[in-house]
């Protein structure tokens, strides 16, 4: 916890063993006082309390998201509502910093590079994103738009997010994580919720909600919120252009139509603007280049519906869901793209301890877009389908204290046309507090619309400037490829957990990976263009699938209550990758282990409650150096205070990144987007249940 | 790093002076466990055995948990000193297989779920307080169910199975119950 340096002077040195004193002190009490022989002294007697009481006492969030965890083959982490409340998130990838293992990091106001076990990007294509069951991991460059992503926090339930593939039960793409955004059921969000906020970064925040019933089965809400981001700074201190500002409204229905059918329709509409300053390559002498702020618009919508029936010994869930997206951005692309989904899932409970699990899937997607010098996507216009279909059992022996599990996804897409995807798993309980899981896993990246058909002009190199010496200026571009193939990963992996105490418990997850026929831009003939008067020549690095390597990590996360009021997390990340180029392989850049992924990570949280229903909270992170990007390793605290005047009014204070006045923490690749600096913020609001 | 060290200081002395001072204070959160021990003390209370239930009037209450416990040491605490009506309470770790009438109340435990109408089967005509925490498990039989909603503990009642079991529930426990009514034998 306490880092001490050769350069401490010698008062800090002091004041640290004090603390260090002060530490050792309260937890010898907090041990005696909570499992002593003589009883709980600081644990209310539920013999004296009415059954009225005990049905108003809060359940901590401990136990549920062990309970959810302790069962799972697979290096899961649940981020649970108090989690969210708690630390006083803003947006969807304030609260994935706290998962161990995921990298996030902001590149501008709006714009994230968020990932997992390596390859992280603004377009990082190997994390499957699901909000309440519908993927928003967009076809066109396999990636996901942060910007756009966004629900009333307030409203959800959990975010699960699972490093490692996941690809049997949520199919290709799942390659290095699947994160599952799963909002409150309509029943859980009765009544009104008003919220109001305003901080130094986020100019202003609003949001409300209104959740009812119609008889005694069904329930809705409806909900609308805006945000308004000021633009931050550039890393000369001088004013950018990444303001942002989005609206977005939805509803969502849940009713119990018969007793063994529940069903559920949610849709969310929204209208967002994002600013940015981008570089662009240009054939205008003398700088070729030109950088300018652009405005940029994104608008959609989604609908979703989902049956589900349970019958005695099995259960079925058939889901259906449209979506639509705009995308306009001037000067560089723009893009109108609908998904159309079916998946149909049946689980079955065979015999005592066995449960089969299958399902089909079918997807369309249409895809049009409208050129630019900078970004062009052929063709124009694609419709594609995919199909699916899943299988998976689960087999329990010696008395269900060893499972093993073994599926397998296959999918036919247009590009590559059909993949497998197979999995093993085993989780065994060794003792009522541990268990051990294991799992190989075989998991596919298939191509992205644009990994097929882009040219994107990434640069001008001068005429005349050496070495090349070219008498033309020559644009460097990079080209997708009909022959561009799937991107392939088996994965080994394993973990453990212990609730070692009633108040501690460890969870530890390693992996390796070995990826084969991932992206490289293989360097092909110059073509001169302009037809009778040569103008330009263009440098083409062609998207093929020369690289290999392996990854490997650990990921341990533990936690600690110390008092029933008190409770400390912490995790770290080590990541170890060899990507590297095949030998015929001519891609010119340089293989860099770990590229833009950070070595280590760790993030220390303490939640403490206090009296008059006030909740405190700390965050302190590290992230390392990003070493092919220049991006410097950073510290980041923050600290979070929730208070409750009355049960119907909460007030809410933050203070994020409070070491550092600013920092950078990544630089964009494919699209030159200006990085600006991530400051130290403060944001309060308040909010109002009815 | 420099700013780090004071602010870091000052932010784990506040954090741990706070904490010292919370553990004096009532808690308003608890663990699941410790309050679904408590609801059990309640139903002992507010529910009635048919008078050959008990051998003698200060014969103990005996509560069995099949399958995985839960509770841990927990609920041995809790009820260990605690009387209803001069009865102690004895707590017994079961597994399938064993002899489970000889308890009067039974808290079934999620493992049990996939052969519970074989547990309930085994009761039937028992003046046994069958109690569980798994959805569905008040439909299957279980004359009470815990469930957490809304990070809050309810549960549920099954008439049926507490007229069977020839129990009395209160109605001040019926009150606050949700009350199920038993499936029907076969798949819809």
């Amino acid at each position: 916890m306490l880092s001490t340096r050769r350069h401490n002077s010698g008062s800090i040195t002091l004041v640290g063993r004090v603390l260090l004193l002060g530490v050792l002190t309260i937890c010898q009490t907090a041990n005696v006082l909570a499992d002593g022989p003589g009883g709980p002294q600081n644990v209310p007697d539920v013999t004296t309390m009415s059954l009225e009481d005990l049905m108003n006492l809060q359940v901590t969030s401990v136990s549920k998201r062990t309970q959810k965890v302790a069962d799972a083959a697979a290096a899961i982490f649940v981020i649970t509502q108090d989690d969210i409340r708690r630390i006083g998130a803003t947006s969807i990838p304030d609260a994935l910093r706290i998962v161990p293992g995921l990298e996030v990091a902001q590149i501008d106001e709006n714009k994230w590079a968020i990932g997992s076990r390596g390859f992280n990007g603004r377009f990082d294509d190997k994390l499957l994103v699901l909000i309440d069951g519908r993927s928003v991991y967009t076809p066109l460059f396999s990636g996901v738009y942060w910007n756009v992503q966004d629900v009333m926090l307030e409203d959800v339930d959990r975010i699960e997010v699972i490093r490692g593939p996941g690809a049997t039960l949520w199919g290709a793409n799942a390659v290095d994580g699947v994160i599952n955004i799963i909002t409150k059921s309509a029943k859980n969000t009765q009544g009104g919720l008003l919220s109001a906020g305003a901080g130094s970064q986020e100019a202003t925040a609003e949001s409300a909600r209104y959740g009812s019933k119609i008889k005694d089965n069904t329930y809705y809400r409806v909900y609308g919120k805006y945000f308004d981001w000021y633009p931050s700074i550039d890393s000369t201190g001088t004013m950018a252009s990444d303001g942002w500002h989005q609206l977005r409204s939805g509803f969502r229905v849940d009713s119990n139509v018969a007793t063994a059918d529940s069903l559920t329709v949610q849709g969310d509409i929204y209208q967002d603007n994002f600013g940015e300053t981008l570089t662009v390559p240009s054939l205008t002498p003398p700088t070729y280049s030109s950088t300018y702020p652009n405005n940029n618009d994104m608008s959609g919508g989604d609908l979703l519906g989902r049956w589900n029936h349970s019958f005695a010994r099995s259960s079925t869930s058939l889901q259906m869901y449209y979506d639509h997206s705009n995308l306009l951005f001037p000067t560089i692309f723009s893009d109108h793209e609908s998904v159309y989904d079916v998946d149909f899932q049946h689980d079955i409970h065979l015999g005592e301890t066995q449960e089969l699990v299958w399902g089909l899937g079918y997807r369309s997607i249409q895809d049009n877009n409208a050129s630019t010098f900078t970004v062009a996507v052929q063709p124009s216009q694609s419709s594609l389908n995919q199909y699916s279909a899943f299988v998976q059992d689960t087999l329990g022996f010696f008395n269900s204290r060893m499972q093993v599990t073994v599926g397998s996804k296959f999918e036919h897409n247009p590009f590559t046309g059909f993949e497998f995807e197979p999995n093993v798993r085993i989780l065994g309980t060794l003792t009522k507090e541990q268990t051990v899981w294991a799992a190989v896993s075989r998991a596919v990246r298939t191509p992205a619309i644009t990994e097929e058909g882009l040219q994107l002009n990434a640069g001008v190199i001068p005429p005349n400037v050496p070495p090349l010496n070219s008498p033309l200026p020559v644009v460097e571009s990079i080209f997708g490829s009909t022959q561009f193939g799937s991107e392939d990963l088996i994965a080994y992996e394993a973990g453990y957990r212990v609730q070692a105490t009633s108040s501690v418990s460890l969870d530890l997850a390693t992996f390796y990976n070995y990826y084969t026929n991932l992206r490289s831009a293989e360097p092909g003939t110059p073509i001169v263009e302009g037809g009778a008067t040569p103008s330009y020549v263009v440098l083409p690095f062609v998207a093929s699938n020369k690289m290999r390597g392996g990854s490997w990590g650990v990921e341990p996360f533990a936690e600690w209550r110390i008092l029933p009021k008190w409770k400390l997390q912490g995790s770290y990340s080590f990541l170890q990758m060899n990507i590297h180029k095949d030998p015929t392989s001519q891609d010119p850049t340089a293989d860099l282990p770990n590229g833009e992924n950070p070595r280590n990570q760790w993030n220390f949280r303490s939640s403490l409650d206090l009296p008059k229903h006030i909740e405190q909270d700390l965050m302190l992170r590290y992230v390392d150096k990003l070493p092919s990007l220049n991006v410097p390793s950073y510290y980041s605290l923050d600290l979070h205070i929730g208070w409750n005047p009355l049960p119907q009014v909460r007030l809410s204070f933050g203070g994020n990144d409070l070491l550092n006045s600013q920092h950078i923490e990544f630089v964009p690749d494919f699209i030159n987007t200006l990085p600006t600096e991530v400051r130290r913020t403060w944001f309060g609001s308040v909010a109002w249940t009815f | 790093m420099r700013a780090l060290r004071p602010i870091l200081v000052i932010g784990i002395c506040l954090s741990l002076a706070l904490g010292a001072s919370a553990q004096t204070l009532d808690s308003s959160d608890s663990s699941e466990y410790l309050i679904k021990a408590g609801f059990i003390y309640n139903f002992a209370k507010l529910v009635g055995w048919p008078s050959g239930a008990f051998s003698q009037p200060d014969s103990p209450i005996v509560i069995g948990i099949l399958g995985t416990d839960p509770f841990g040491t927990i609920i041995d605490r809790i009820l260990s000193d605690k009387k209803i009506d001069a009865r102690r309470f004895v707590i017994k770790r079961l597994k399938w297989g064993m002899d489970l009438k000889d308890c009067d109340i039974l808290f079934i435990g999620s493992s049990e779920a996939s052969h519970l109408e074989e547990v309930l089967h085994s009761l039937r005509g028992t003046p046994v307080l069958t109690i569980g925490e798994t959805p569905g498990f008040a439909k299957r039989g279980c004359i009470i169910n815990l469930t957490v909603e809304d990070n809050k503990v309810r549960f549920e009642v099954n008439l049926d199975a507490a007229k069977q079991a020839d129990l009395n529930i209160s109605s001040r426990l019926l009150a606050l119950a949700k009350i199920v009514p038993q499936a029907t034998a076969d798949a819809r």
